[in-house]
């Protein structure tokens, strides 16, 4: 009897042993079937990089706040290509207008003065005299101070177009220049960060299982207080260990953060003024080019008001009546002209719309920005990556603990299997405590 | 060792057997199959196939930009996108279909022999499963064409849904639409805000803004939504006893659809 009474018991702890073990799971249940899963994205939040991978993502989103340009972000070869099509373009438009305008004005004339002619045979006074040829020469002077007027009005104002569009662009250089300052210096913060939780991560590995079997000592309730001392101030001189490991890289890392600023906020200045004295230098050049342009053209402008000498004595009411042709004639053109000027103006605001668009001005993502979101992302990934390595190392642990056939993650909804994302949770908080 | 002794360490290596059990079921195969996906987009024949939609894309690229300068407005810019865009996938499906087609020819055969009831993509898989991307692989490298199975997957416990198809239920539908249309707003006046902002700390002050209020307005107009699907897809999964459901993207071969239930519940 006794000797039955010893294997008997033994099977009692077998069976008190298994009941505890498999109560609260049992991964054969027809619900179960073997299959666990884990809400990654739970899990991820938990792990102590998710800040950094955090900010990452609000990295990545700060920077796709610019608008979208409306095709895929273009090599500098390529905007350089597409400029000088847009340069051929808006020269030849204005070639257009220019001639068209001369060819009009030409037309004008040779029917103003064939009116004139006319005016003067029907009357008569074919050989009138050179006060009448006067009159026409004051009209013409008159006609020449208005085309050179018009065209000093349209010189100042591009002259102050050229100025604006100058200071907006050393504006929008100066900024672009500062938010790239500002993005370096907060990515090289990242990477120190990063490194820090890094070392803070391996630190806490490495003392783990020390830190496990001293607290695990100090669990026991009957330690004797000499010993609870004992093992209570080694852990501490671990924490204290790693801690002072950590602030000496924190400090190092200041530091280093703070000579980074310092050299990026040089580097952007001189890098500011660089744009600017090449802007300006453009902006001066321009400005020259269009003054001697408009010379050449008030020339030939005039040239061509010039009329054909008129007969002298003439009555006033001939003066009269070529006056009215002159003024009906140029009335005409002015109409006819403005037309071929309105049309160019909306070519050139089409072309100018481009052109922005192609360098950005409007704040399209710049090649800059693009490249900045593709390293975020490689960042993103491989930091990711390395997140989910570990969950799925702890995942497995956990799984084959319990004794499951299979474990999910992105599951969108589970009305059976085990949830073993708290489980993970746990494990990967209580590793990195 | 006496008669006694050997029943108490024999009851003691049955008390350690138990406890070890729930390892040893670990074991055990499961019906549940995942493939690499990336192994097998990594095979000469696809890397070769890649290629040659790259190369063609590249082209079109060309073609597109010089035919976009001709776009007198956006409708127009859009329905050019939207020819080159056609003409991308056609490609792509001569180019690419014929491989597809012997690829999923060889994972169900390959599930069928080994009697799985469905194949997921290997991410969505953190332990255990049976791992065919081998199997597969040979098998499409293999000489001749690869026979289909005889065989249609059996009925699986793991349920999937098609999210794509889920989002074109009306009221979900609305909701993404006010969702985006509200979310396009705020960028637009955010970057209004951010072209008048002066330092860095300014700039990031309204990031910060922006980022929540489109949270808030997430949760505000399709989390209820979210929570509602989830329900229903509960549910369903239930009355058809699934133990899981996963999206449609993830599974590769078998699986149970309930996407058509969930569109119902959701009506």
């Amino acid at each position: 009897m006794r000797s039955s009474n010893l294997p008997a018991a033994a099977l009692a702890l077998a069976l008190v042993f298994l009941s505890g073990c498999s109560r609260p799971l049992d991964v054969n249940a027809p619900n179960v079937r073997g299959i666990g899963y884990v809400r990654l994205a739970e899990v991820v939040k938990a792990h102590p990089l998710y800040s950094q991978l955090s900010q990452i993502n609000d990295d990545i989103a700060a920077l796709r706040l610019q608008p979208i340009a409306p095709s895929l972000p273009k090599t500098g070869a390529e905007i350089a290509a597409q400029s000088k099509q847009l340069d051929r373009e808006l020269k030849a438009a204005q070639d257009r207008a220019t001639a068209i305008l001369q060819s009009k004005e030409q037309t004008y004339s040779s029917r103003e003065q064939a009116a004139i002619h006319a005016a003067l045979v029907a009357a008569g006074e074919a050989g009138a005299g050179a006060q009448s040829a006067r009159s026409m020469q004051t009209v013409t002077a008159q006609q020449a101070g208005e085309v050179t007027a018009q065209a000093n009005r349209d010189f100042e104002a591009y002259q102050q177009s050229v100025i604006a569009q100058d200071q907006a662009a050393v504006t929008a250089i100066g900024h672009q220049l500062s938010v790239e300052a500002d993005r370096k210096y907060r990515l090289r913060a990242q990477q120190l960060q990063e490194k820090e939780s890094q070392l803070s991560l391996e630190l806490s590995q490495r003392d783990a299982a020390e830190r496990l079997d001293l607290r695990t000592k100090l669990s026991n309730l009957v330690l004797d207080s000499a010993t609870r001392k004992k093992y209570q101030s080694e852990l501490a001189a671990l924490d204290r260990k790693e801690s002072a490991v950590l602030d000496a890289q924190r400090v190092s890392d200041r530091r280093v953060l703070a000579a980074y600023r310092q050299r990026l906020q040089g580097e952007t200045q001189a890098a500011i003024a660089r744009q600017a004295s090449a802007i300006h230098a453009q902006t001066r050049a321009k400005i020259a080019a269009r003054r001697s342009e408009v010379g050449a053209k008030i020339a030939s402008r005039i040239q061509g008001l010039a009329p054909q000498p008129l007969p002298s004595d003439l009555p006033a009411a001939m003066r009269a009546k070529i006056a009215q042709i002159d003024q009906m004639f140029k009335t005409k053109f002015q109409a006819d002209a403005q037309k071929t000027i309105t049309d160019y103006e909306t070519t050139k605001a089409d072309l100018d719309a481009r052109y922005a668009a192609l360098h950005g001005v409007t704040g399209g993502i710049s090649g800059a920005a693009a490249a900045q979101i593709y390293q975020l992302n490689q960042q993103r990934a491989k930091l990711y990556a390395q997140i989910v390595a570990q969950v799925r190392r702890d995942a497995a642990r956990v799984a084959a603990a319990r004794g499951l056939k299979v474990v999910f993650v992105n599951v969108e909804a589970a009305p059976g299997g085990v949830d073993l994302t708290g489980a993970v949770k746990k494990d990967i908080e209580s590793v990195h405590q | 060792m006496n008669i006694r002794n050997k029943f108490a360490v024999l009851g003691a290596a049955a008390a350690l057997a138990f406890a070890f059990a729930p390892a040893a079921l670990a074991t055990d195969l499961t019906d549940v199959g995942y493939i690499d996906q990336a192994a097998v987009g990594s095979l000469p024949q696809f890397q070769k196939a890649n290629a040659e939609i790259a190369q063609y894309k590249a082209q079109l690229d060309q073609q597109f930009a010089a035919a976009s300068k001709s776009a007198k407005s956006d409708a127009d810019r859009a329905r050019i996108a939207q020819q080159f865009q056609k003409r991308f996938l056609d490609e792509q499906r001569r180019v690419l279909g014929p491989l597809f087609a012997r690829a999923q020819t060889a994972i169900a055969q390959v599930s069928s022999n080994k009697g799985l009831s469905v194949v997921v993509d290997k991410r969505i898989v953190i332990y255990g499963g049976q791992n065919i991307t081998a199997s597969v692989i040979s098998l499409i490298q293999s000489p001749g064409p690869v026979v289909p199975p005889v065989n249609t997957p059996p009925p699986s416990e793991i349920g999937f849904v098609d999210q794509l198809q889920i989002d074109q239920v009306a009221k979900i539908k609305q909701a993404n639409d006010v969702f985006l249309k509200f979310a396009n707003d705020q960028k637009q006046q955010t970057e209004t805000q951010l072209a008048k902002a002066k330092t860095p700390a300014e700039r990031e002050q309204i990031v910060k803004t922006y980022q929540s209020t489109i949270n808030g307005e997430q949760k505000k107009v399709l989390q209820p939504l979210v929570d509602e699907t989830k329900r229903a897809m509960a549910d369903i999964a239930k009355k058809k006893n699934l133990i899981l459901v996963i999206d449609r993207s993830d599974v590769i071969y078998g699986g149970t659809d309930i996407t058509a239930d969930v569109q119902n519940a959701l009506k």
